[in-house]
């Protein structure tokens, strides 16, 4: 059984998603497909399982198909798990139903023992009176995959399983992939955010603007990357990001490990991209020493706790970072500091300041900087009329809001998209001027939620960069929401939320100490871990 | 004062950048307002009737000539009852008029003479139209007097014209439906795009925000109320102006920040552009219906009556009526600007408390 992927091309209407793209895959083997947001890896999915017109080939098992019609033949042996959290799920069916509703959708003879085997597999055996509304993030994916391995397709088709899933869960989502291929015929496709699950594919295909810009093996890509990869050191026309520096040009420097982020680096350097200066004018902030401080602070909607008593401190000039799984608590929390949710239970005080009624924000407000989900700014605006109305309301006077603007655009290298819609641009710009946005009246504290989330590996590094930066020059407080667990690395502290629970509260130096050798992927299940241990007590 | 103004600039510009909205809004208030007005006629035209003349009589065919365009077509015969009956049924006739065929003779001789006459009473207003055009020529064939006379002076509307009429009925009503709909949508789009925090987060005062983003609605809403006046209703259909405009105008805002309250609650409780669709449909039927916009509130229900003092849209239709054409002096519409300003402040309150909860 071979799957065979023949210059496939994947057209919307005024963008090419996918731009001839070969692969081929036998069996038993899992391909994983690896990049940002946009690079083309769900439109490539859904084409190979037949509901995207492309054009190009696909051979299957023999069989050969170039259009979604006459991939009709072979869609009883196929199964994709589109994106999303328990996208495929129906929130009042439990855990049980949801296995005889697929059976019954797919006309396939009831078998005991294989749904039984499925569900321990899961580890959803003991819960299957319960509704899928009521299960966690890691829950619902485990529960979505094992209903799409119910009719034992011969092609499995995975578009982000784990993004948002907590590492606990996306092990067992492995074991179980790792489970069916050995005991069946299967080829898995799997497309992920998370260059850590590198290590378990049989082969990976990197994506970047609809192309494949390398694949193979872990080991051999980083074999590729090798020639380019530098440690620290002063250059021109290059990127330099977490220790290293990436150059074509050879560089004056001992030669160092790659990690597969080291690709997208150097395709970027081959396509002709620079890392954009960033300038940012230094200012002098007082400041109190506790920026924000919470004492169990709590919340709840109806009987489900989002928030567990919280206990946590932002220091004066640091970068905290609040790591969790989708459905953690992060976002509420964020919002419960900010007075977008009320609090139920606990104490607040921002930049020393008690916390109890609306009134006592009112006056903070022009301190605080934020940047929503998904960098939301007005869509029908321009970058600079964004930046105007929101100058504005923080009452800058004219000549102020031109002067910072002016600043800020050059100082985060995007002067010249200030008259381009936000649609328009590229992920990594848009997230530059959101950026620049919140920080528009000088605040100081800013509370970021999820701004690297499907970002590419480039715009990240400089996003990063661009936040120390900002830290350095104006010491001010980051609180920063991500679900990479290793951007840990990039935080003077973190804070882990397990289901509302905190469960991790260190610097990362202490915890590289406490576990050497591991990265923050393998350090957080230890936790998790732990925790589900004296939970279960 | 200046984030005021920066808001409402922002709210007028985004409306006028989004084309599919403008010619949406342009369309209904120009375009729909003169097709309601010109096309839709209460009075029915071109009604199809039957007949079967077993009499054979000069006499049937004069009664019948006498149902002729435009309200009816010429009406079709047919051989027999049975075959008109049908004809009903099949609802290719609204009515069939039968001729005995002792018609004539009765009648000449001054017996009692009948016609039958089958109605399809599906078709309430033709087929009562048809009975009252018949019992008209019939009561003109006895060629007597009646021994009353009415002498009918029309009021307001001398031509007794619907065509001034149903125009503003629509226009009133196109503006209860924009009013909800884009009031709430100025809210629930910011919610969507996941702007409202940040809004909420800049150091502006929710009354302020709240205030100016709904007067930007109001401000599109008079000016579209203000062109459709002026094009359709005083251009075309040429109603007359009695009063004076400024209490149109005073109206019509007063009108408007009621209808955004009603907004508001709308924007509350709606988290996509969907809901807000569907609540605005939901609200403005009871509030359009229950304002005499369409049918007269002395011929409703008794408890409807009653609650039509809850519908905005009856001040505001009361009051315009009033100035366009029986030129009530603006010093005597204050009963329906007090009772549009006790509405709306009980609308505008309700609605500013459910959304400024948000806050």
């Amino acid at each position: 059984m071979k799957l065979e992927v023949k210059n496939l091309t994947v057209k919307y209407k005024n963008k090419t998603a996918v731009k001839g793209v070969s692969f081929g895959a036998a069996s038993k083997e899992i391909i994983g497909l690896i990049g940002a947001d946009g690079a083309g890896k769900s439109s490539l999915l859904h084409a190979i399982a037949g509901v995207l017109k492309f054009e190009g080939e696909i051979l299957f098992d023999r069989y050969r198909y170039t259009s979604p019609k006459e991939a009709e033949p072979i869609k009883a042996d196929l199964a994709l798990m589109p994106q999303g959290l328990g996208l495929v799920l129906y929130d009042d069916l439990s855990v049980k139903e949801h296995l005889q509703f697929f059976r019954r959708i797919r006309n396939i003879p009831e078998d005991p023992e294989y749904e039984e085997r499925l569900l321990k597999m899961a580890g959803l055996y003991r819960f299957q009176n319960r509704l899928a509304k009521n299960l966690s993030g890691g829950m619902k994916q485990k529960l979505s995959l094992i209903c799409t391995l119910l009719h034992r397709p011969k092609l499995l088709i995975l578009d982000e399983p784990t993004t948002g899933v907590d590492p606990l869960s996306r092990r067992e989502l492995w074991e179980i992939l790792e489970e069916t291929r050995k005991s069946r015929n299967i080829i898995i496709l799997y497309s992920t955010a998370y260059m850590q699950e590198a290590k378990k594919m049989d082969k990976i295909l990197l994506f970047d603007s609809g192309e494949i810009i390398a694949s193979g093996k872990e080991n051999e890509l980083l074999q590729l990357a090798k020639p380019y990869t530098y440690q620290q050191t002063e250059c021109e026309e290059c990127f330099c990001f977490d220790g290293r520096c990436y150059s074509i040009k050879p560089l004056d420097a001992a030669r160092t490990e790659p990690s597969l982020e080291a690709l997208f680096f150097i395709n970027a350097l081959k396509k002709g991209e620079r890392e954009k200066p960033i300038n940012i004018i230094p200012k002098q902030n007082e400041m109190p020493k506790i920026i924000v401080k919470s004492v169990g602070l709590t919340k709840r909607f109806g009987d489900f706790v989002a928030d567990d008593h919280i206990d946590l401190e932002l220091k004066r000039g640091e970068i905290l970072g609040l790591l969790g799984a989708n459905g953690a608590g992060k976002t509420t929390f964020i919002k419960m500091l900010l007075g977008l949710y009320p609090i139920d239970e606990g104490e607040l005080w921002l930049l020393g300041k008690r916390i109890k009624s609306y009134q006592d924000r009112i006056e903070l407000k022009n301190r605080i900087g934020y940047m929503s989900q998904n960098f939301a700014l007005y869509k029908d605006m321009t970058v600079k009329e964004n930046m105007e109305y929101f100058a504005n309301l923080h009452s800058l006077s004219k000549k102020d809001a031109t002067r910072k603007i002016e600043e800020l655009s050059n100082g985060l290298g995007f002067r010249e998209y200030l008259d381009s819609f936000p649609q328009s641009l590229p992920m990594g710009i848009n997230q530059r001027f959101s950026l620049a946005t919140a920080i528009l009246h000088e605040p100081a504290v800013l509370f970021l939620d999820e701004p690297t989330s499907g970002v590419d590996t480039v715009a990240r590094a400089g996003f990063w960069k661009l936040l120390h930066n900002l830290k350095k020059r104006w010491n001010i407080s980051i609180l920063i929401t991500t679900h990479y667990m290793s951007e840990a690395e990039y935080c003077d502290r973190v804070v882990v939320l397990k289901e509302g629970k905190k469960i991790v509260d260190e610097t990362p130096e202490r915890l590289h100490q406490k576990f050497p050798g591991l990265d923050f992927e393998e350090i957080f299940i230890n936790f998790y871990r732990s925790e589900n241990a004296s939970g279960s007590n | 004062m200046k984030a005021f103004l920066t808001i409402v600039l922002k709210e007028i510009r985004l409306f006028l950048r989004s084309t599919g909205l403008v010619a949406a809004v342009l369309f209904f208030f120009l375009v729909d307002v003169y097709i309601v007005g010109n096309d839709i006629e209460i009075e029915p035209k071109n009604v199809k009737i039957g007949y079967v003349d077993y009499s054979d009589s000069p006499l049937a065919n004069r009664i019948l000539s006498k149902l002729h365009e435009p309200e009816f077509k010429p009406p079709i015969m047919f051989k027999s009852q049975k075959e008109l009956t049908r004809a009903i049924y099949e609802k290719k006739i609204v009515a069939g008029i039968i001729f005995e065929a002792d018609f004539e003779r009765r009648y000449t001789r001054g017996l009692n003479t009948k016609i039958d006459l089958l109605l399809d009473s599906t078709a309430a207003t033709q087929s009562l139209l048809t009975l009252n055009y018949l019992q008209k020529i019939i009561l003109s064939l006895s060629e007597r007097t009646p021994p009353v006379e009415l002498k009918i002076h029309k009021l307001f509307n001398q031509n007794a014209d619907t065509k001034k009429f149903m125009p503003l009925a629509e226009l009133l009503s196109i503006l209860t439906l924009f009013g909800v709909i884009l009031s709430a949508s100025v809210f629930v789009k910011e919610k969507e795009q996941g702007t409202w925090d940040i809004m909420l987060l800049t150091p502006v005062d929710s009354k302020v925000i709240i205030f100016a983003k709904t007067s930007s609605q109001v401000i599109i809403l008079f000016l579209l109320t203000m062109i459709s006046t002026g094009i359709d209703l005083f251009g075309i259909f040429d109603l007359p102006l009695n009063g004076s405009f400024l209490a149109y105008m005073g109206l019509t805002i007063l009108f408007l920040y009621s209808i955004a309250g009603i907004g508001l609650f709308v924007a509350a409780v709606s988290n996509t552009i969907m809901e807000v669709a569907q609540w605005s449909v939901f609200l403005m039927m009871p509030i359009i219906f229950l304002s005499g916009a369409w049918t007269p509130i002395y011929s409703m229900n008794e408890y409807l009556q009653y609650l039509s003092y809850l519908s905005p849209l009856r001040y505001y239709i009361e009051g315009v009526e009033s100035v366009l054409f029986r030129g009530t002096a603006t010093a005597d519409l204050w009963l329906y600007f007090a009772g549009m300003g006790a509405i709306g402040a009980i609308l505008f309150g309700i609605g500013y408390k459910k959304i400024g909860r948000l806050f």
